[in-house]
């Protein structure tokens, strides 16, 4: 099986060139034969690249460590759920999984179109064709292929690192790789649109639901991310402005603002220039994601410089991907001017322009962040920290600015709204926010910016509701229906408008969870068995902490393992109890701390056990004496909303991705009966 | 042994499945489908929704009634002309599977003359030109109320 896997990735070489090839000659000199043909190896190398990977399972689970990629991420005593993960648990493995899932998405791609959309295929083909390529050439020929030997066969293996041995952080990298992957699609369907030359909005409506399956899966796997960071790192928050999070943020921001976007091109046939220009940044930044945290460059230049021919390749194919894509649109450009202008700065096109420019603004700040410490550090040797603070002063008011437009955009109209509705739409919205931030201020909070991002999030949530309120009622009131039933059609004529709205309240979570963390209470303190400590927590009640002691256990592929119990009461009342552990796994020099969180829908109680005088004698022999420990107690505020937001907003992309029921059954109608046109209130 | 068949039978497999196309000619279509959107027909369907979205604004309060009229009237207009381009590029269609320019000449002659006889008999629309079947009371194309039309009853 191994053996056939390294077999199928060397084939799989030949084959995609060929498909790539067909592909392009065969658009090109509108041969339907050879388009066939490269159709095929698109789902010949899907096979090829999954019997591969297969191969890299196999070799995890049957504890092949002659092969370096399983040496370096595996050992025996391994469970076997993270055995079986262990081809994303590292670089080359990554690699090989984001080409299989690349050319399944493909496969996927052309099978969907195998009887619409057909002028654009031989080119779409083509494009993802030359992406697969790319990836197996990396895998080949850049010093990371997954099949490499070692030449001896040691006992055991390194293991994995004790952190990434997590229930999220098994789930999160695939997450990401899946909304990495997807966005080559709509990126092929931009490319084929500039080389067939059908440039209207035709690729945009046929690829809306592809963005958006990436837009889904990207915004889970940060969400994940953060999940694993809360629980597994131990202290306490779940963002760090860290490179390898940052990476992941960067194409989210731009394909937000190419969600966003294309809804103008698409009513207003503006922008189609910008469009083109969003998606294949979009595609680049996933290229560099996986570049950036696949490739040593983060830890720093100078283990990175070991490395060039990954660097090379990669920086290559990013500079072709510029070059092609800045050369077709230039090409294009006659067929790409905007057939209107933006009437008037109050109008949904004007506030979806500006929501794009600073999602942008956050995009470059970040990459600057990113590269700035990696640039000061290849030119003078001394890297330039670029820390949280930068990253939290830059981005949080533009942040801010976002969420309030997430509020505006859906109350102005399309092409010009009148300054007498707008102040009619928005007194009620803003005398809401206004009424939240007043209402914290009068109780003595003085967290401004915190304060500022609630009265935000009141506002936007005001808006929402009373959308959706509108909506209904409108719907009811011309359509003659009961206010459930209209409510129901009302979303489901208008998937991605309605949908989007649920997305918008899933957002609106997730900022008020940010804001919560400047409530935070945090405490470090010693205690001995029996000890107790009282928190008073922002929400106005009393949590009391009582240490019980400490006692051993030994999970799989640990040395051992302290778990220290707490009891937690609330205003005197028993809520429950928290065990934080130290770990010492077999393959790890140093003990891993295990948090202990009791949450609840408002705050969380969070434990880590920072130090015990001696862990081992105080778990094993049990000596009262020798349990003494010092805990970092902390109370965090609406962490939780974090979480539900996620699913809030995994829910409104499910119902904008979702299948419409055929055609829009206005279409005829009203071509045929103006008069019915209030008949489809609320559709998009 | 088992090794090396496996390998030539996935080799062989996959150069069969991709090569048979290009040697026995087995093709992949190029070309649009019929019941796909063209360039213009997208156009329209694009001035169609911004009408509705023009009325949901207005319905939901977020345009005065000037500014929904004018804007009504301002879309009406990009939707017509759209509809007529949807049904040159027919029309276009059409006689390109007819053939000569010949016979093209004489599609327009038949053309105007059945305008002329649909003008006559209340089919054709006198807003936007479009011929409608007999008995319509609204013309398809544009909205207007057909010359021919009778009134509907009251009640």
């Amino acid at each position: 099986m191994i053996v056939l896997g390294e077999l199928a990735l060397w084939i799989a070489l030949p084959v995609a060139i060929w498909g790539m090839v067909l592909a392009f000659v065969g658009g090109r000199h509108r041969r339907g034969d050879l388009v066939l043909s490269a159709e095929r190896s698109i789902y010949a190398v899907f096979a090829l690249l999954g019997i591969a990977s297969a191969g890299i399972v196999a070799a995890f689970l049957g504890d092949r460590y002659e092969y370096l990629y399983v040496a370096s991420y595996s050992n025996r005593a391994l469970d076997t759920f993270y055995k079986a993960s262990g081809l994303w648990a590292g670089q080359r493995g990554s690699l090989l999984f984001w080409a299989v899932l690349l050319a399944f998405f493909s496969a996927v791609a052309v099978f969907t179109n195998r009887r619409k959309n057909r002028e654009f295929m031989p080119y779409v083909a083509g494009v993802l064709l030359t992406i697969i390529t790319f990836f197996i050439v990396v895998l080949l020929f850049a010093d990371v292929n997954p099949f490499e030997q070692l030449g001896f066969t040691p006992a055991d293996g390194q293991g994995l690192n004790p952190q990434l041995q997590n229930y999220w952080m098994t789930i999160h990298p695939p997450t990401l790789y899946l909304g990495f992957t997807a966005f080559a699609v709509p990126f092929a369907f931009a490319m084929s649109a500039l080389l067939s030359g059908r440039v209207d909005s035709r690729w945009i409506v046929v690829t809306r639901r592809w963005t958006l399956l990436s837009w889904f899966f990207l915004s889970n796997g940060i969400i994940f991310g953060m999940r694993w960071a809360y629980e597994e790192l131990g202290w306490g928050g779940y963002w760090f402005w860290d490179p390898v999070e940052n990476a992941s943020l960067l194409p989210w921001l731009t394909a937000t603002a190419f969600l966003h976007s294309v809804m103008i091109q698409e009513k207003r046939g503006m922008l189609k220039v910008w469009n083109m220009a969003l998606v294949t940044l979009t595609f680049m930044l996933t290229i560099f994601a996986t570049f950036l945290t696949r490739s040593g460059l983060i830890e720093s230049v100078h283990s990175f410089a070991q490395e060039t021919k990954i660097a090379l390749i990669f920086l290559g194919f990013l500079a072709l991907i510029v070059a092609v894509s800045v050369v077709l649109i230039i090409h294009r450009y006659p067929q790409l001017r905007s057939e209107s202008e933006i009437q008037s700065f109050f109008s949904r096109e004007s506030a979806f322009l500006f929501n794009n420019l600073i999602l942008l603004a956050v995009a470059f700040a970040v990459i600057w962040g990113i590269l700035l410490p990696l640039l000061s550090e290849g030119l003078t040797g001394e890297a330039i920290q670029v820390g949280a603070p930068f990253f939290n002063r830059v981005n949080l008011p533009m942040g801010m600015v976002l969420l309030a437009l997430v509020g505006i955009g859906p109350v102005i109209a399309w092409r010009r709204a009148s300054k007498r509705n707008l102040a009619k739409n928005f007194t009620i919205p803003l005398l809401v926010g206004v009424t939240v931030v007043g209402v914290f201020a009068i109780r003595g909070s003085r967290h401004w910016m915190s304060l500022i991002t609630f009265g935000i999030s009141a506002f936007v949530m005001t808006v929402i509701l009373v959308e959706f309120f509108k909506g209904t009622r409108a719907r009811s009131r011309i359509e003659g229906e009961g206010i459930p039933r209209a409510f129901v059609h009302l979303v489901a004529r208008n998937r991605r408008r309605w949908g989007g709205y649920i997305v918008h309240v899933g957002i609106v979570m997730i900022f008020t969870a940010f804001a919560g963390n400047a409530f935070n209470v945090e405490v470090i303190q010693t205690l001995e068995p029996g000890q107790s400590i009282t928190l008073a927590s922002p929400l106005g009640h009393d949590y009391t902490l009582t240490y019980e002691g400490l006692s051993s256990s030994r999970g799989r592929n640990m040395v051992w393992q302290a778990v220290a119990l707490m009891s937690l009461d609330r205003d005197g009342r028993r809520v429950g109890s928290i065990t934080t552990e130290k770990r010492m796994y077999e393959t790890s020099p140093s003990p891993m701390t295990e948090v202990g969180i009791h949450s609840t829908p408002f705050e969380d109680v969070y434990i880590i056990l920072a130090n015990a005088e001696d862990l081992i004698a105080g778990a094993y022999e049990n000596d009262p004496s020798a349990q003494r420990a010092t805990f970092e107690f902390q109370i965090n505020l609406l962490v939780s909303w974090l979480w539900y937001g996620g699913l809030m907003l995994t829910f409104g992309s499910l119902i904008a991705i979702w299948p419409s029921q055929g055609p829009l059954p206005a279409e005829k109608q009203t071509a045929a009966r103006p008069e019915a046109v209030p008949a489809t209130v609320g559709a998009d | 042994m088992v090794l090396i068949v496996g390998a030539a039978l996935l080799t062989g497999g996959v150069i069969l499945f991709i090569l048979l196309p290009v040697i026995r000619g087995g093709r992949a279509s190029l070309e649009r489908s019929e019941d796909e959107l063209t360039e213009s027909e997208a156009k329209k369907r694009v001035s169609l929704l911004a009408l509705r979205d023009v009325e949901y604004d207005f319905a939901t309060g977020k345009l005065d009634e000037g500014d929904y009229k004018d804007l009504k009237r301002e879309i009406s207009r990009e939707a017509l002309s759209a509809l007529r381009e949807v049904e040159a590029e027919g029309d276009r269609r059409l006689r390109r599977a007819k053939g000569s320019a010949d016979e093209e000449a004489g599609g327009i002659e038949a053309e105007i003359a059945a305008v002329r006889e649909g003008l006559r008999r209340g089919t054709t629309c006198h807003t936007c030109g479009h011929s409608n079947a007999d008995g319509s009371r609204f013309c398809a194309g544009c909205g207007a109320q057909l010359p021919g039309a009778v009134e509907p009853a009251p009640g």
